[in-house]
């Protein structure tokens, strides 16, 4: 007799329990409540595919447009000229910073004193355009009105005065002069106090003066500035040829998709003249196929112009270098002229490998959708909403990531760590009663408010302190941009901080203590019991607490949205160390500051997923080798 | 007979709590010494006195009287405490090799001395692991993790561990507690081999372990010495009526 | 051999210099986190306290935790004197003071007035996220601790708790945006052409579509509680699982069913952890922005969220101001100026008051709840 057939029976023993119980029922109900963690990460999962996937092939369509309109054709020139106005752009900078390098003195002097003249005029504005507009309008220049508005100017003005900034590099009395005259000037004047001038001409005069022996340097200068003009006109005549193609392909695109779509509904209409009138619609809306040939082939046309354009931009281009002066004096213009002559031969390189890439193009070459996948992973540009060509190109993102992520990592790994030995091995119960809140009150601190800080305090703060005179040794000081990679490096340090140190604590604190008892009956002294023997058995937790703290700085969103500066730019790595204090952008931040704008289902939305799986998938990486360490440790 | 460890009049307290109460004894250098007694009775907390190991436990202090090694109290406060206990090696109950090599477990007390250069401590090594009479079976091993050996193996890296610096004493708090009857056979028959060069103070729980390996015994009882004498005279003819309750097996 | 006498250290212990060295070191570096922190939270208490607080009694600035969010208005009469008005009584102003010319008139968004709507945005969103996740999350974790047996379907939820919970803030916010926006059913009359299921109810003419909530209120609260579920799941079963499984072998061996055992010797005594650790879960829901930005969260409303209602329905479906929203709108958006400062340093000072107040409180509330379940 078979299981089924026991139970079944109608005899049954009395502890046997009968049909469907509710306890069962209870039990399933809890059973669907955890179930519901495993439907939301697949639903995660599922909707970030299906809004993520569709990008790729529209963006290989949107490749496609690129190249079957010209665009592509003409950003091969674009692309050089573009580079040459870097270069130009760079010997400029170098020709300036060699001057102004050398009127440094001038120059701090005469920015003092108008950033002295400014923040009075700022302050005293208000009131000041109030006795002016009053005295011009009203007829009786004697009315009470006006007496009370110059009080009021001139109460402003004592203020003003008592909180001017310093001007570390002016003699005293020049400053006592300086502020004499900005106090008895007439309440109308327009005029700049007289030091303000003085200065601003001192400035002037020593600039032409450093310039005299530059002037060989400015002549070659414009000389390479200039051999770009035939190219730049070739090329702007070339845009708006393809740019009227490439509207026009977009164009037939949207109107073909109407028509699928109207189809599609047609098809699923239930009624017979509902279908014909949707058909006939579809048919109607059908677009003629748009000429593409035509502009194409004039385009081709051009070729050997382009070619011609290139061959002379080279020849001026290689001689150049020679012409340019052997070395500077100062260390900024040094290194930007160096920069300029290490970029000099890649340049050349580029020109001359220019006119085969011109006569190979070929409008009709496929774009396979691994151009796309690739266009998207290794791309250097993530270009979006504008004119001429959307690129969605990861790296620019990736690599601000990276930065802020090594910023913060190299904040927050030693004083995370150390703080957790600290704290575990050597402080008082007392001083952990103190460190341990603080530590875990910071972890508790919404990101939005770190990021209000960053930027309303901490950016301000740095900026400011990279103007002292003693720390202009540091590269990059003083630093350009208030928000920048390090400034968000800083922040979301002091957010991983807690992570890190919460975690390896636990992990120094698993660490049986028969290992220190240990270590001590062997002769160690406390110090050598920590760092031989403690700090060592707890590696696999703190290094699985390092990661789970960089998972939560490269998943963290408001701060570096905030602090990040937002340039969308692989950051200049040329700049040695001061590459750090560049504004970037980064995955997350991209997410948060386009999604809002961007119409439904486009390519720039789908982008966008494709970013937030990317991310997903970085994250989860992350964390699974993390938590792999922590069994490790378990073991 | 020299003694190698004085003990006298030693009270000892966890904050307190009274843990030991005027014990007083000489434990006579080159033999093993056991201290037997019903857990909680303060045995291991005397043997951790003596190298002063007791100093990791906050509020855990000696109270009264002092333990002399070789005529140093070693309770003064200029006390190199590195120093005694690398004169003076441990074995724990349970085996805790570190998470390092077999040869860097072993290599270990002499690195934190300052000791590293790469013959000596090939030498040392090797001589205290055959000493522990474990050599044979790790020595194509030697830089495998300790966490490889058996539990018999690890509890002689241990003491090959404490032994490579050449203590002068060997203190081992119920070193087969947590090995299988084989295993604790062995180590017993190194102890014998081990009293030719250590002075060695073993607590364990197991009396028979006590009649088998140690030349004199002590019961301890409540944290007061009862009675301390050869070991076979307190087996067979215990003087106090405690002892001979606890040795017949009456209590504990 | 052994030799006494080098028992004896001569002078201060060997590598204390170093040892010493090391050890300030690590302090310092220690003391510098805990310095740092507490300036920054030194210039927001400095700045924002006064906003909040004045001299005179009742020394709560209630004003600006009741009133509306508004536009600041910052302009000079004609005798100079400087008025910063928010928009409403700036029309009031004008009405009141008709052919006065102002001068010098600058506008701020979002700086005048209070903070009444970001609060009480905020607090709906806690409330509701926190309901679903309390529900679900303690639901599940009892499966996890008092049914669970080894197996693949337990695995597999262990697992997924696991990802949950490392999942970046802004994934969970594309995921309520692609889900609860734009995809979740809903009953409603004329189906949004992009649903991407629609069929018909048996009565009335109403269809069921999956178009999606829309931004609203329970897409927000939804998307939270999504977020938090790990964390609610992994604290209550803490909780649970610290209960002593005396207390169930002895309800159990009395005949009580595995419902009954759960219902009245195991939740009872697990309660006050699990919502111990829920204020703690309340800082992170509150304070997170990046899921609520596209699925709740408005820059600018001009009621509160009960105003202007025909039915309850729609307090659920309608967008609301949220504080951490609010304060990143007037980080990111608004230049800083003497004018703007009230609003950006007093919303700040009162969020992070109210994250303290909330975190210090689980602190204290865990301690001494270990100091009482002691089995």
């Amino acid at each position: 007799m078979s299981q089924e057939e026991i139970s079944l029976s109608p005899s049954h023993h009395r502890f046997q329990k009968r049909g469907f119980s509710c306890e069962k029922a209870i039990k399933y109900f809890f059973a669907s409540n955890a179930g519901l963690t495993i439907v939301i990460l697949v639903l995660i999962t599922i909707f970030l595919l299906k809004e993520g996937l569709g990008f790729f092939p529209g963006y290989q369509r949107e490749l496609e447009v690129y190249r079957i309109a010209g665009l592509e054709f003409v950003d091969i020139s674009r692309k050089n000229l573009t580079a040459q106005e870097q270069l130009t752009s760079v010997l400029n900078r170098a020709y300036y910073a060699e001057i102004n390098g050398q009127a440094a003195r001038e120059m701090k002097r005469s920015k003092e004193a108008s950033a002295l003249f400014n923040a009075y005029s700022e302050q005293t504005g208000p009131t000041r355009d109030l006795v002016v507009n009053n005295s011009q309008a009203a007829s009786d220049p004697k009315s009470e009105m006006l007496a009370i508005l110059k009080t009021n100017f001139e109460k402003q003005k004592v203020k003003a005065l008592a909180s001017l900034p310093a001007t570390p590099h002016l003699e005293k009395n020049e400053r006592a002069d300086l502020i004499e005259s900005i106090r008895t000037r007439a309440v109308d004047s327009t005029e700049d106090p007289p030091l303000v001038a003085a200065l601003a001409a001192e400035l002037a005069a020593a600039q032409e003066k450093y310039a005299v022996p530059l002037q060989g340097m400015r002549a070659t200068i414009d000389s390479f500035s200039s051999a770009g003009s035939e190219l730049s006109s070739l090329v702007s005549e070339m845009t708006e040829s393809v740019t009227a193609t490439k509207e026009k392909i977009q164009g037939a695109d949207i109107l073909e998709k109407d028509r699928k779509t109207l189809l599609a509904a047609a098809a699923s209409a239930k009624d017979l003249a509902e279908r014909e009138k949707l058909t006939s619609e579809a048919t109607a809306s059908l677009a003629e196929k748009p000429d593409v040939e035509g502009p194409i082939q004039r385009l081709m046309e051009r070729r050997a112009d382009c070619v011609k354009a290139h061959q002379a931009l080279q020849k001026t281009t290689g001689g150049i270098l020679a012409q340019l002066p052997e070395n500077l004096r100062q260390p900024d213009a040094r290194r930007l002229l160096k920069v300029a002559r290490a970029t000099w031969p890649l340049f050349i390189a580029d020109l001359e490998k220019t006119p085969a890439a011109i006569h190979a193009w070929k409008y009709d070459a496929p774009v396979p959708l691994t151009a796309a996948i690739s266009s998207f992973l290794t791309g250097k540009d993530w270009v979006t909403g504008g004119e001429w060509q959307d690129f969605y190109g990861i790296l620019p993102l990736a690599a601000g990531s990276l930065m802020i992520a090594l910023v913060a990592l190299i904040i927050a790994i030693p004083s995370g760590i150390g703080a957790a030995v600290y704290v575990n091995q050597f402080a008082s119960p007392r001083e952990q009663g103190i460190i341990k809140p603080v530590i875990e009150f910071i972890q508790a601190i919404p990101s939005v408010v770190l990021g209000f800080i960053g930027i309303l305090v901490f950016g301000t703060l740095l900026r400011d302190i990279s103007t002292w005179d003693s720390l202009q040794w540091i590269p990059g000081f003083p630093i350009e941009e208030r928000l920048n990679i390090f400034t968000a490096g800083c922040l979301l340090a002091l957010m991983s901080i807690p992570t890190i140190f919460s975690l390896s604590e636990d992990a120094i604190n698993n660490v049986p203590s028969a290992y220190a008892e240990a270590s001590e009956a062997l002769g160690a002294s406390r110090f050598q019991t920590t760092f031989r023997v403690v700090v060592p058995a707890a590696f696999s937790g703190v290094l699985a607490a390092v990661l789970l703290g960089l998972g939560r700085v490269i998943g963290e969103t408001m701060v570096v949205l905030l602090v990040a500066g937002n340039r969308i730019k692989i950051p200049d790595f040329s700049s040695g160390l001061s590459t750090f204090f560049q504004p970037c952008h980064t995955l997350t931040g991209i997410i948060a500051q386009e999604l809002g704008e961007v119409p439904l289902g486009s390519v720039h939305y789908r982008a966008l997923f494709v970013v937030g799986i990317l991310l997903f998938a970085i994250v989860l990486a992350i964390n699974a080798t993390a938590h792999h360490f922590v069994n490790k440790m378990k073991h | 007979m020299t003694s190698a460890i004085q003990i006298q009049n030693v009270s000892f307290a966890y904050n307190t709590k009274q843990v030991l109460h005027d014990v007083s004894m000489d434990i006579p250098a080159h033999q093993i010494t056991a201290f037997i007694g019903p857990s909680g009775c303060g045995k291991s907390t005397l043997l951790r006195c003596f190298n002063r190991i007791n100093d990791r436990i906050p509020g855990a202090r000696i109270t009264a009287g002092s333990i002399k090694v070789h005529d140093i109290d070693i309770n003064r406060s200029d006390i190199d405490l590195q120093e005694l206990r690398r004169q003076i090696g441990m074995v724990f109950q349970k085996y805790n090799p570190f998470a390092k090599s077999i040869y860097e477990n072993v290599a270990f007390s002499l690195r934190v001395a300052g000791q590293n250069k790469r013959a000596t401590l090939d030498e040392i090594v090797e001589n205290a692991l055959k000493s522990a009479a474990l050599w044979d079976e790790v020595k194509d091993r030697l830089h495998a993790s300790a966490f490889g050996l058996s539990g018999g193996q690890q509890q002689r890296l241990c003491i090959a561990r404490a032994i490579a610096n050449q203590p002068e004493i060997l203190l081992m708090d119920e070193p087969c507690a947590a090995l299988d009857p084989l295993a604790t056979l062995k180590i017993e028959e190194l102890l014998m081999e081990l009293k030719k060069k250590y002075t060695i103070v073993i607590v364990t729980h197991n009396m028979a372990q006590a009649t088998r390996c140690s030349d004199k015994t002590a019961f301890m009882y409540l944290g007061k010495l009862i009675e301390f004498g050869p070991t076979m005279q307190l087996f067979e003819n215990p003087k106090d009526p405690q002892t001979e309750a606890y040795v017949t097996g009456t209590f504990g | 051999m052994f030799d006494p006498k080098k028992l004896i250290r001569k002078g201060l212990p060997k590598g204390h210099f170093k040892d010493a060295a090391v050890r300030s070191l690590l302090a310092g570096v220690t003391y510098l986190v805990v310095i740092i922190a507490a300036l920054l939270f030194g210039k927001i208490i400095v700045d924002g306290a006064p906003v909040l607080f004045k001299a005179e009694a009742p020394f709560v600035d209630f004003e600006f935790l009741t009133a509306k969010n508004e536009t600041l208005h910052v302009f000079d009469d004609a005798l100079g004197n400087r008025h910063q008005l928010p928009a409403a009584a700036y029309s009031a102003y004008l009405d009141k003071h008709p052919g006065e010319g102002i001068f010098n008139e600058q506008t701020f968004s979002y700086s005048g007035g209070g903070i009444a709507g970001p609060i009480v945005g905020t607090a709906l969103l806690t409330i509701g996220s926190m309901i679903l996740a309390l529900f679900f999350g303690i639901c599940a974790a009892i499966y996890l601790s008092e049914y669970a047996k080894q197996s693949p379907f337990i695995h597999a939820v262990r697992l997924a708790i696991l990802n949950l919970a490392g999942i970046p803030s802004i994934v969970f916010g594309l995921f309520g945006f692609s889900v609860f926006v734009l995809a979740v059913p809903i009953i409603t009359s004329t189906p949004a052409d992009r649903s991407l299921l629609t069929f018909p109810l048996f009565f009335g003419n109403y269809f069921v579509s999956f178009q999606g909530w829309n931004s609203s209120l329970m897409a927000g609260c939804a998307t939270l509680a999504c977020m938090i579920l790990p964390v609610i799941i992994t604290a209550s079963e803490e909780s649970l699982r610290a209960v002593p499984q005396g207390f169930r072998d002895a309800s159990l061996a009395m005949g009580a069913t595995r419902w009954q055992t759960i219902r009245k010797c195991v939740l009872p005594f697990s309660l006050p952890g699990i919502l111990t650790s829920s204020l703690l879960a309340i800082t992170r829901v509150a304070g997170e922005t990046a899921p609520i930005m596209f699925t709740a969260a408005v820059a600018a409303k001009d009621d509160l969220p009960w105003q202007g209602l025909k039915s309850p329905f729609d307090l659920l479906s309608s967008q609301v101001q949220a504080l951490p929203y609010h304060i990143y709108t007037l980080a990111a958006r608004i230049p800083s100026s003497e004018y703007t400062q009230r609003a950006q340093y007093g919303s700040v000072f009162v969020f992070l008051v109210l994250v303290a107040f909330l975190s210090a409180g689980s602190m204290i509330l865990r301690s001494k709840l270990r100091a009482k379940l002691k089995w």
